[in-house]
């Protein structure tokens, strides 16, 4: 297993190589750069090309692309051309930001979808479970942005029982009022996730309890004498969750990316919405950085579900 | 509050986050357009265009002063929207920052150092008294007494030297290394490292400074003209290397300013609050705590619903049929310092020429192109009467703007021709002109063809973002239409703000005609947009009579102000007949004040101590914010 696990991390390095040529070519395509919006006519065009040059932003791509690269492998992923600072400090700056919201999402989606998905399959055909069908299609077939939306005018505007923006109250100062401010700016943005999130998990758990109560193994089980709650705790729960944790590594991995859509409606300041901006921007370096690490956490994520998937399921080996 | 520096290039539409090298609170761009259903508003305008008529809601007079009866609380908290989508970088630093955002929040703490009045030109109302003398080519700044950092020590003429030893310092990161800043005597020797001190800055004494210069003019006398008007504490900065300061926390975390307030906690790109600075120089504010909020564009109306701030900064004007009438707020509103435009493609940018030792012998310019398919000023003209900008302006935007008679915004009071007739609707008049100078349709498709009888398609690029953006231009290209003018959009489409702007700053021989907006900044000489050397002057148009009009606007005997203003006003009138661009519509910006704050002053140069001008001055009447 072990020499699996090497295997694949030194096949992420050829892969990140390829990618990182994928991102520095597309964004060299990008009409403007970090200087278009910067307009003042006793600037003359010579210091804006004084400082296109400083930057090297004139060079031609595969000079950027090796000066990049080796600044990379000494830990030194260049500046934000918009935050005038280095990457990594933007980066961290929002990454924990991130990390909690995504946090408080994955724990309301398993809240919401596991007994869900439970209650559905073991009493299918039955007005609860028609009912857990009815919001799983309509949560599928709702774009985030939508929902998303409607629940800051509703529960942020009309209601004012949550903040409509923001991570944290500017008033908050001793360190429980800035948790418990934290933790009341994220209540609204994480259910809005996690409402619509939980499409696989139910869909899947509740389809594999369905199939598995009449498998062999519960039918030995229930001739057996075991409880049927048993029955259900022990051995189908165990089984219908497979399909969830080969899911369970990107779950992880999401909590570092962050969602462009959910940060961007709630102006909640983490990855996503840093990316979006360096977009608008153009801060190559952050674009890149942010690519780099989203592709390499994908690399990382099935890597995780692999290994999730085998501790799980002793019968499947990756060797 | 600072409204300083110059130029800005809008976005006449779009919803973008872009860096600013200059700016100040008053200019900002459209974002993205909101609930007004441009559609709709197409088809009424277009209506008008066949019938000829505009009616439609006037151009609207807003007060820029109000004042709440009642009893001043005491202290209180005032919360401001800022309505931005481009959240601030948290740079509190004059030489470092480059975005628009952080120069408003930083103009609660950071201090002004000069004042100016209601032409934006330098008085002694601020923390310093200014002289310019022509004889000497110097400036003399002396701190008032009692002007102090928020540590409690005096602002000295060495704070003054000390910013601009920043700037020019070999290691300098930021943006605000400029010709004006090259122009102090000795500057470019310390910039290149080859001096240790700046030969043209003196300290005369602990409160004098004397900045001499290689060259002064008039326009140095306007705030954001060409002086550095600003101070860094020597005593807390100094220590810190050049090249690291951008990322230090004495300017991220704990900046040191002499404004009426002191920062008090920063949330990156969200919030800032700012308590009262007691021993600030004009009084103890009346407030005891400002809190400031950024709000996208896409909630700010929504939170004014909420009454959830006292004052919103840089409300989006294309939504202000929803919030005009809501309760608790009175709205205020003035010119802003921008205009839209269409401007003609006249020519080339050319480049410096060199000798072989790298020696400038022709320098960067623009350069005119006779032959140029917009060249013809007749159809210039024609073009123009062809546009109904009245109509634009009350339909589109709800009689916050109207049609410009003229490049010189009417902010500039003593500059502006408000004689001007400009190009009103009159698409008779075109024809006329049209027909006159021979454009006529020889090959019988309903379009004229240029007098040499070959067919006249002219390409129009535009910036996208908001809904409005698309329905103007159809507009503008069926007005055209109607008098025959062949306009197609630019490869069907409108372009991303930084790939049009990228291409007309190019000269792309792709485009004829494009549309866009500047921010004036306070500045009003046009020569950095209209001059032959002036990069961004995208016409590329020149004419020795303009170079005559740049230079006698920057000269010495500009310093008569009416003998200037006379300058400017036959520019006015030579610009307005040669029609590079034309001027589109001026712009108001708009100001929702809750009835809560006692009074509230967006009169340019007031007196700081004037109640509702300086922000020592503002009050609160009420615990409770009207309307909540």
């Amino acid at each position: 297993m072990w020499k699996t696990i090497i295997r694949r991390v030194l096949l992420m390095i050829p892969q990140i190589l390829i990618l990182s040529i994928l991102i520095f070519i597309i964004a060299d395509f990008m009409p403007g750069d970090p200087f278009t919006g910067m307009i003042d006519p006793n600037l003359d065009p010579a210091q804006l090309d004084a400082m296109r040059e400083a930057y090297g932003l004139n060079d031609p791509l595969p000079v950027k692309y090796v000066r990049w690269m080796s600044n990379a492998f000494q830990g030194d992923f260049g500046r934000s051309f918009n935050y005038q600072q280095p990457v990594t400090s933007v980066i961290a700056g929002r990454i924990g930001n991130t990390i909690r919201l995504s946090l408080l999402s994955i724990i309301f989606t398993y809240l919401i979808g596991l007994p869900l998905g439970i209650l559905a399959g073991r009493y299918n055909e039955s007005v609860l479970d028609k009912t857990v069908l009815v919001y799983n299609f309509v949560s599928f077939a709702v774009p985030i942005f939508v929902l998303a939306l409607l629940m800051v005018w509703v529960f942020g505007y009309n209601l004012n029982w949550f903040p409509a923006r923001g991570s944290i109250s500017i008033s908050a100062e001793t360190q429980w009022e800035i948790w418990t401010s934290q933790l009341y700016h994220l209540i609204l943005p994480s259910i809005t996730t996690a409402i619509l999130g939980t499409t696989a998990i139910i869909q899947y758990l509740r389809s594999e309890i369905i199939d598995a109560k009449v498998s062999d193994y519960v039918k030995t089980a229930r001739s057996k004498g075991v409880p049927i709650q048993k029955v259900y705790t022990k051995h189908i729960l165990r089984n219908a969750s497979l399909p969830i944790a080969s899911g369970f590594g990107f779950t992880i991995v999401s909590l570092f990316t962050g969602s462009i859509f959910i940060e961007q409606i709630f102006v909640y300041r983490g990855m996503g919405y840093l990316f979006l901006q360096s977009i608008n921007t153009r801060d190559y370096s952050v674009i890149f950085v942010l690519v780099l690490f989203y592709g390499f956490m994908a690399l990382v994520g099935t890597l995780l579900s692999d290994l999730i998937l085998m501790a799980v399921d002793p019968r499947i080996r990756i060797d | 509050m600072s409204n300083k520096k110059r130029y800005r290039m809008l976005a006449s539409t779009a919803a973008v986050a872009f860096l600013l090298a200059a700016c100040g609170n008053g200019d900002t761009e459209d974002t993205s357009e909101g609930t007004d259903n441009g559609t709709d508003t197409s088809e009424e305008v277009d209506e008008e265009a066949s019938d000829g008529e505009t009616d439609g809601p006037a151009p609207i007079e807003f007060d820029q002063r109000v004042e709440n009866e009642g009893e001043a609380i005491d202290g209180g908290t005032l919360s401001i929207g800022f309505v931005s989508d481009s959240p601030f970088t948290g740079i509190f630093n004059w030489e470092l920052y480059s975005g628009n955002p952080d120069a408003m929040v930083m103009a609660y703490t950071m201090g002004d150092l000069l004042g100016y009045d209601e032409n934006y030109q330098y008085d002694d109302s601020g923390a310093a008294t200014f002289e310019l003398d022509q004889e000497t080519n110097t400036v003399t700044m002396t701190v008032k007494d009692g002007v102090m950092w928020h540590d409690g020590t005096p602002v000295t003429a060495g704070d003054i030297a000390f910013t601009h030893e920043i700037i020019g310092h070999p290691d300098y990161t930021g943006v605000r290394y400029s010709g004006d800043i090259a122009n102090i005597v000795g500057m470019e020797a310390y910039h290149t490292g080859e001096a240790d001190s700046i030969e043209g800055i003196t300290i005369v004494d602990d409160k004098t400074i004397e900045i001499e210069y290689q060259s002064v003019g008039v326009q140095m006398l306007q705030a954001g003209g060409g002086v550095w008007a600003y101070a860094a504490p020597r005593h807390y900065l100094e220590d810190i290397p050049v090249a690291e300061l951008e990322s230090a926390p004495e300017i991220r975390e704990n900046p040191l300013g002499f404004g009426p307030f002191k920062v008090e906690n920063i949330v990156p790109g969200e919030s800032v609050s700012y308590t009262a600075f007691e021993d600030y120089y004009l009084g103890a504010p009346m407030i005891d705590r400002i809190e400031l909020e950024t709000v996208p564009t896409s909630s700010a109306v929504a939170a004014m619903e909420n009454a959830q701030y006292d004052l919103f900064i840089d409300m989006p004007t294309d939504q202000y049929d929803t919030y005009k009438d809501l309760p608790g707020y009175t709205i205020l509103g003035r010119d802003e310092n921008a205009y839209t435009y269409i401007g003609f493609k006249l020519g080339e940018w050319q480049e410096a020429e060199t000798d072989e030792d790298g020696n400038i012998v022709e320098p960067a310019q623009n350069v005119y192109d006779p032959n140029s398919k917009m060249a013809d000023k007749d159809l210039r003209q024609a073009m123009a009467y062809a546009l109904d900008n009245d109509a634009v302006g009350a339909r589109f935007y709800q009689g916050l703007r109207r049609r410009a008679n003229s490049p010189i915004i009417p902010n500039f009071a003593d500059y502006y021709n408000e004689e001007l007739e400009g190009y009103p609707y009159d698409p008779e008049r075109a024809n006329e002109i049209l027909d006159e100078a021979g454009y006529e349709d020889v090959d019988g498709d309903g379009m004229r063809e240029t007098p040499e009888g070959e067919e006249l398609v002219i390409n129009f690029a535009s910036m996208s973002g908001g809904e409005t953006a698309e329905p103007i231009v159809e507009y503008y290209m069926q007005s055209w239409a109607g008098i025959g003018i062949d306009v197609q959009l630019l490869e069907g489409r409108l372009h991303e703000f930084n790939s049009f702007y990228d291409r007309v700053g190019a000269d792309d021989p792709q485009i004829d005609i494009y549309q866009g907006a500047w921010g004036t900044g306070t500045d009003p000489t046009p020569e950095g947009l209209y001059g032959r050397d002036a990069a961004f002057n995208f016409t590329r148009w020149t004419s020795e009579e303009n170079d005559e009009f740049m230079e006698q606007m920057t000269s010495a005997e500009g310093f008569d102000t009416e003998w200037r203003a006379e300058v400017f006003n036959e520019w006015q009138e030579y610009f307005m007949e040669e029609l590079p661009v034309i001027p589109t519509l001026f712009r108001k910006e708009v100001f929702p004040v809750n009835n809560r704050v006692g009074a509230y002053d967006i009169s340019i140069g007031t007196n700081p101590d004037t109640p509702g001008v300086g922000l020592h001055t503002l009050y609160l009447i009420d615990e409770e914010r009207a309307g909540q």
